[in-house]
């Protein structure tokens, strides 16, 4: 793929709900992320208040539901059909009558891969995670943080190069969140192609682990009157500011001063 | 926090399977001490009912009316097992919906309107009471288990297809595997509701015998401690069966066991 070619290209998508607008007209790209010498893949950080229709571009970007107007391409601008984008929904699902190892080899094999390729992939993934002693537990018998790197393993069965996160820094605490940052850094720069789209709330966990941010939100008119429809009302290169890739980047005044910018124009969505 | 018998007594506690054991034992003595110090005539003592129940089993061969019932009832439920799980995965499909709908309802019937019917369809016996039960557990069965598919979650669904599975696939995974555990509790639900229709049905047509045609004979004859001991067998080999069925979904689905834990 050519260094900063399109990944991803959201063209002014709409959909309503029950006659109500919720997505008006968004639009953004990801761009292929090039750092030399070292395989980066990338981060998007898609921040937005509750209920301003995150969840309803997940389902979009995912090929679970079809947007009433606009398009959604992936690599090169072919469609992204549903499968070809991976899903950790909020609540981490998971097969509950299987075990974990189990819910990892129905995703390969519900793939068409073999099962032995399916188990060995799975078990590589599972000691990957840290949950290669958890194999035969039931989703029931994990942690939530182990859940959640059960349901993210799952959807790595089958090398996706996109996957969407949906508030995956709800209640995490902060030792568990720096864990989780960890994570996703260590899987999005696994591959050259891959792509993460965390939707969340958490403005400073975006910030940390992101390269691109995008803030979903509603217009304004002058009396203060909010619009209907939300669409990306502001777009960060983190990489351009030079607060992407860096260890302990929360510590650097430039993104004290960014998150606290953020969180004003939060506010105001 | 400490765990005392006094929980027992107090709302929404926590009891040691100890003093639930103790709980059960002492329930079961009170009932049989207001058998024995019951004040109507017409109800045999526990003695009376043991008795017969010796006798009925010794030199009347009630071993063999047991077998007859419970050959008519697990036959019945096989029956129950494929038709209603059928139709139940089947309202997966829009189009199958009305029917399952339709079949459900048809549980207000009652069974002694249909007999005539299905005795012309059956030719009568032991088909006849089979076609009986099975229908009678069949719209029940139907009732419960169209219900916990349609109450699957629509995040399950999706998060089969966010795998690339197919629509078969899902209906695998999702409806079939996913519900197993719900499907074995409903089975054993319906055991008990078919096992509490056997005395009518196995009346309808005597011949083949069997415990609900025993029953309704020593009835007839108001031969009351005989009456009493079927019914405790009855009881009892009702129980047995409910054990074994809750034994059978902790085998195969304990992952349901752990849910009611967290709970």
């Amino acid at each position: 793929m050519a260094p900063d070619s399109v990944v991803l290209d959201v063209k002014d998508v709409r959909q309503k709900l029950g006659g109500k607008q919720i997505l008006d007209g968004v639009t953004f790209q990801v761009h292929d992320r090039v750092r030399p010498g070292t395989t980066t893949g990338q981060v998007t950080g898609l921040l937005g208040p509750s209920g301003v229709g995150k969840t309803r571009l997940l389902r979009l970007i995912a090929g679970l539901d079809a947007p009433d107007q606009g398009e959604i391409l992936g690599p090169e601008g072919t469609p992204m059909p549903v499968g070809s984008v991976g899903v950790v929904f909020q609540n981490y699902i998971l097969l509950r009558h299987r075990t974990v190892l189990g819910n990892l080899l129905a995703a390969g094999t519900a793939n068409g891969m073999p099962r032995r390729e399916a188990e060995e992939q799975a078990r590589a993934l599972l000691s990957r995670f840290g949950l290669a002693d958890r194999a035969d537990y039931y989703p029931a018998q994990l942690s939530g943080g182990q859940r959640q790197r059960a349901a993210i393993a799952q959807q790595l069965v089958k090398q996706k190069l996109f996957l969407v996160l949906d508030e995956p820094f709800s209640g995490l605490d902060s030792a568990a969140l720096e864990n989780v940052i960890e994570l996703f850094s260590r899987i999005a720069h696994n591959h050259e192609d891959q792509t993460l789209i965390i939707i969340t709330h958490d403005i400073r966990a975006a910030m940390m682990v992101s390269d691109t941010l995008l803030l979903l939100g509603r217009d304004h008119d002058t009396s203060g009157k909010i619009a209907s429809g939300a669409r990306i009302q502001e777009q960060i290169d983190l990489v351009a500011e030079g607060l992407a890739w860096r260890e302990h980047v929360e510590l650097d005044p430039k993104f004290v001063a960014l998150e606290r910018s953020v969180k004003a124009r939060f506010a105001r969505l | 926090m400490n765990r005392t018998a006094l929980d027992a007594v107090l709302p929404n506690r926590v009891i040691d399977p100890g003093i639930a054991l103790g709980l059960v034992a002492a329930w079961v003595a009170l009932g049989i001490a207001v058998w024995f110090l019951s004040p109507f005539a017409t109800l045999p003592t526990p003695g009376q009912v043991g008795a017969a129940l010796g006798d009925l089993w010794l030199h009347a061969g009630l071993a063999q009316e047991l077998f007859t019932t419970l050959r008519l009832i697990l036959h019945s439920l096989a029956w129950t097992v494929v038709i209603a799980l059928l139709l139940s995965y089947a309202t997966v499909l829009p189009a199958v919906r009305p029917l399952v709908g339709a079949v459900s309802k048809l549980r207000f019937l009652g069974l002694t309107g249909l007999v005539i019917p299905f005795t012309l369809m059956t030719g009568g016996g032991y088909d006849l009471k089979v076609a009986l039960l099975a229908f009678g557990m069949t719209t029940y069965f139907v009732t419960a288990m169209a219900q916990v598919v349609a109450d699957i979650p629509r995040d399950q669904f999706d998060h089969m297809r966010t795998l690339g599975a197919g629509e078969l696939r899902i209906l695998w995974e999702v409806v079939i595997l996913g519900t197993a555990d719900k499907a074995l509790d409903i089975l054993r639900q319906n055991l008990a509701i078919g096992w509490t229709m056997i005395t009518m049905v196995e009346g309808i047509s005597r011949a083949e015998g069997g415990l609900g045609a025993v029953i309704l004979n020593e009835n007839k004859h108001f031969k009351l401690p005989e009456v009493y001991a079927i019914m405790v067998l009855i009881l009892l080999v009702g129980l047995v069966l409910d054990y074994g069925m809750g034994l059978l979904s902790r085998t195969v689905c304990p992952y349901a066991e752990l849910d009611r834990v967290r709970r």
